[in-house]
């Protein structure tokens, strides 16, 4: 580094090499007709017309040095930019799973265990819910006994459908004693769910609840129609009294319902004691067929067969008791 | 230089009206709007970004699936929560900062005014965005709001228009009034910037110590120009408030367990949803930016006197305050009672928020109102007006002495509180002559205070020994050339990161981090280049 003493005072200020460089810039500046130093501005404004000349034609730093200092600025700001490309991945959607068919989903309860169907109880009135196949779907989940509250076991049946005279297979029921039976909580007729559609256990199904109050009240077609068919309990909508049988497929026993409540074919694993869901038969859930008139086969909306392994895990939730005693 | 000048020439930066800065600007202090508009913006672009995917017809689960499914979903709505965090506590110290400096005042009115009511905006939208969470604070916040509303006659009203069908879990009116009131803050902000540029930033008073306080454009025409100091300042100023915008919440979002009291202000996770069994297990508290409102529903069952003491007197007053203080002294000296006011609104503002989050829906009875918010008025009033005018005064200016003067003022409040409890002749003699001793202590105490803040200015104001300054330079320009290796390291880290699940907020904290970074040497190369 060259370096130039100024004077011979005491304090010997020293010239950097970098100031001689600088002088000689602003001089050039000075005299540079495009940048021409105006005496008379400077007279005018004093040392603040000085200032933002230098500032503006020669700037305050060295020039190499700010050079320098700009780039590791942009650098870093080019450092952020690439730092912030993997981030962009936030504008890219997340594959959604689509079902191609009814997946296979364990029954679990509110705590997370799974439900053992050996524990279910028999011919309980508490109303046992899943979701299944899509949430907002109920339905039910239902042990069934005799009168005397032993477990029945379910016969596989043909089921009619009195809207169009067709029939389908139900496959009878699971678990120990093949009593465990489970059907849509969506009633037929118009729609109602849980808690006016709720299963009738035995001990409610007599000829006092023909004047028992609101929620346990049964309609006397109702009560006849479980007489003639031998059946001891029934699943009775309380919106317009539709009746179904829940030992032969949950078919039609009263009006106004013209279809039976669709099945949720359930399976059970002898070894954990564990229930799965894993399909659906009766009236499809969502009729293709015009004027609401169901198609036959469940599965003409979903493509394959039923109990693709997805894994979901599906909650029981036990909701209420509809009965008042 | 060629590209800077390029964009001079092209974009006319030099002809637009923007105020050119004096160098004693570039101070933090002066620049504080500008913070405020830099979390706007991070809030708006990253809220666009959620609005790819935000469902309003499923608001939590949507709000899961952004925080579990979408990648980088949870960095970016956390941050979007901490940037409206940073927005309004930011616009308080801006506002407050300017209210102490009288920036109100004349010409300023309008821009004031128009500040006032972007931050009730602020708040109206942060109160909606919070709600589109749809957890069980959300909706109990909604509640609370709802409540208040239909509690006042002929405004029921307005509760389905501003909430729609909320209960049943569409929240799609909320949203849309979300961006509504964003987008009216955006229309504001233009007027409140380019107003803000017009008058220029508000002089220091030992420059203009009076209102009308604005340089006159002579004056104004000899400052630095606004390209490209004042945007290099800017920038510094902007990535610093991303980068802790970014890096906060995410790091926050590592820690668990929290108790119930840090909840309201340090978790950036939601609360379980309403109707789970978990919920029940919650207290239900609004976000930290109404604890305050929500404290003061526990003070009276009255709605219309709680809209009154928590609302419209303090937006009331902070409108009405340009024409209110009319005289045209800065110093706060001058306008004691318009500094008293100001102290105890930022007092109470931060202590009800306190209250209400140790004592949520807690009812306080009067005694105890009057023992929470008395001795801060009486204290303020009292130390306020008993400052002098001039500061010729001895000043007892050793330890021992300001040990005395702490000493005299809580008994002066213990002796107060004693009054309030139970007062008797005893109790309010004790009061009157500790009440004397304060006055007279805190009066002999000021002039040290004052004085020492006159010193800090003058020794500002001396000029740095050039060497020094190049030697401060020279480090500075070491430590730009530190941030830029550390911030490649943590630029290339970032590649490697998962973008969903538990380690997915490091993208955020590594961000964050580089935006601080960038911020500070960006400010360092300010220091280098324009420090004169």
């Amino acid at each position: 580094m060259i370096k130039f003493r100024l004077g011979n005072d005491e304090e010997m200020k020293i010239l950097d090499y970098s100031d001689l460089v600088f002088f000689r810039k602003l001089t050039n500046k000075m005299r540079d007709p495009k940048t021409r130093f105006d005496v008379r501005e400077f007279i005018n404004r004093g040392e603040d017309y000085l200032f933002n000349y230098t500032n503006k034609n020669v700037g305050g730093v060295d020039e190499r040095r700010r050079k320098f200092l700009k780039s590791l600025i942009f650098g870093m700001a080019a450092a952020a930019v690439v730092g912030i490309i993997p981030g962009v991945s936030v504008l890219v959607p997340p594959t959604v799973t689509v079902a191609t068919g009814f997946p296979k989903s364990l029954l679990i309860d509110s705590s997370g265990n799974p439900v053992k169907a050996s524990s279910l109880p028999v011919n309980s009135p508490y109303i046992m819910v899943f979701e299944y196949p899509m949430t907002g779907e109920p339905n039910f989940l239902i042990n069934l006994g005799d009168s005397s509250g032993r477990p029945v076991e379910i016969n596989p049946t043909k089921v009619v459908i009195p809207q169009t005279g067709k029939t389908y297979d139900f496959p009878g029921g699971v678990g120990p004693n093949k009593s465990i039976v489970a059907y849509s909580a969506i009633c037929q007729h118009l729609g109602c769910t849980p808690p006016y559609i709720h299963f009738y256990p035995p001990n409610y199904v007599n000829s006092g609840q023909l004047t028992a109050s609101e929620p346990d009240q049964l309609t006397a077609a109702a009560l006849l129609a479980a007489r003639q068919a031998n059946v001891p309990a029934l699943i009775h909508c309380d919106c317009h009294g539709s009746t179904y049988d829940p030992y032969h497929g949950a078919s039609v026993l009263t009006g106004p319902t013209v279809r039976p409540l669709p099945a949720v074919i359930l399976e059970w694993d002898s070894s954990t004691d564990y229930l799965y869901a894993i399909g659906s038969v009766g009236v499809a859930v969502y009729p293709n067929g015009s004027n609401g008139i169901p198609s036959q086969d469940p599965t003409e909306d979903l493509s394959s067969s039923f109990g693709t392994s997805v894994g979901e895990k599906i909650t029981v939730s036990q909701t209420e008791n509809p009965f008042s005693s | 230089m060629g590209v800077s000048d390029w964009f001079k020439e092209r974009l006319g930066l030099d002809d637009l009206p923007f105020f050119r800065t004096p160098d004693y600007m570039y101070n933090v202090n002066y620049w504080l709007g500008s913070l405020v508009a830099a979390a706007f913006i991070y809030t708006v672009v990253s809220g666009l970004i959620l609005l790819l995917y935000y469902n309003a017809e499923a608001g939590y689960s949507s709000t899961e699936f952004i925080i579990q499914k979408v990648p980088y979903g949870s960095v970016i709505l956390y941050s979007h929560l901490y940037g409206a965090y940073a927005m309004i506590i930011l616009a308080y110290i801006h506002m407050f900062r300017n209210y102490f400096a009288g920036a109100y005042k004349k010409p300023r009115e309008l821009l004031w005014i128009i500040g006032v009511i972007m931050l009730v905006l602020t708040l109206g939208t942060a109160f909606l965005g919070y709600s589109l969470i749809g957890d069980a604070l959300a909706t109990s916040a909604v509640d609370v709001g709802e409540g208040i509303i239909s509690s006042v006659p002929g405004l029921s009203i307005f509760i389905p228009i501003l909430f729609g069908n909320y209960d049943a879990g569409y929240y799609g009116r909320v949203l849309a009034w979300h961006i509504i009131f964003v987008a009216l803050i955006g229309l504001l902000f233009i007027f409140h910037f380019f107003m803000a540029e017009h008058y220029g930033i508000m002089p220091s008073r030992k420059v203009k110590d009076r209102a009308p306080a604005v340089y006159a454009r002579e004056e104004w025409q000899k400052f630095n120009p606004w390209w490209p100091r004042n945007f290099v300042y800017m920038m510094s100023l902007v990535f610093l408030t991303w980068g802790f915008i970014l890096l906060i919440p995410n790091a926050l979002a590592y820690l668990n367990g929290l108790p119930q009291q840090l909840n309201p202000f340090l978790n950036p996770q939601p609360a379980p949803p309403p109707n789970s069994p978990a919920a029940a297990h919650i207290t239900t508290y609004p976000p930290w930016f109404f604890l305050f409102l929500y404290k003061i529903a526990d003070f009276t069952n009255d709605v219309l006197i709680f809209l009154f003491i928590g609302v419209i007197i303090p937006l009331l007053y902070l409108i009405l305050v340009p024409f209110i203080d009319r005289s045209p002294h800065l110093d706060l000296k001058k306008r004691r009672l318009f500094t008293a006011f100001g102290i105890l609104m930022v007092t109470y503002l931060i202590q009800t928020t306190i209250f209400g989050d140790l004592t949520p829906g807690v009812e306080i009875s009067i005694i105890q109102q009057i023992i929470v918010y008395l001795p801060p008025a009486v204290i303020t009033l009292v130390g306020v007006f008993a400052l002098p005018t001039g500061s010729n005064k001895k000043a007892i200016a050793n330890p021992l002495g300001i040990l005395a003067v702490l000493a005299t003022s809580i008994l002066f409040a213990g002796a107060l509180i004693t009054f309030v409890v139970s007062p008797s002749l005893l109790t309010i003699t004790a009061f009157t002559v500790f009440a004397l001793i304060f006055v007279l202590s805190i009066r002999n105490l000021s002039p040290i205070v004052l004085k020492s803040e006159g010193e800090h200015r003058d020794a500002k104001a001396v000029l740095e020994k050039p060497e020094n300054r190049e030697l401060k330079k020279k480090i500075a320009e070491i430590l730009i050339s530190i941030l830029f290796i550390l911030s490649v390291v943590l630029a290339s880290q970032l590649w490697v990161i998962p973008s969903t699940g538990y380690l997915s907020n490091i993208f955020g904290i590594d961000l964050g981090s580089i935006f601080i970074m960038l911020g500070e040497a960006i400010s360092l190369y300010h220091y280098v280049v324009y420090k004169r």
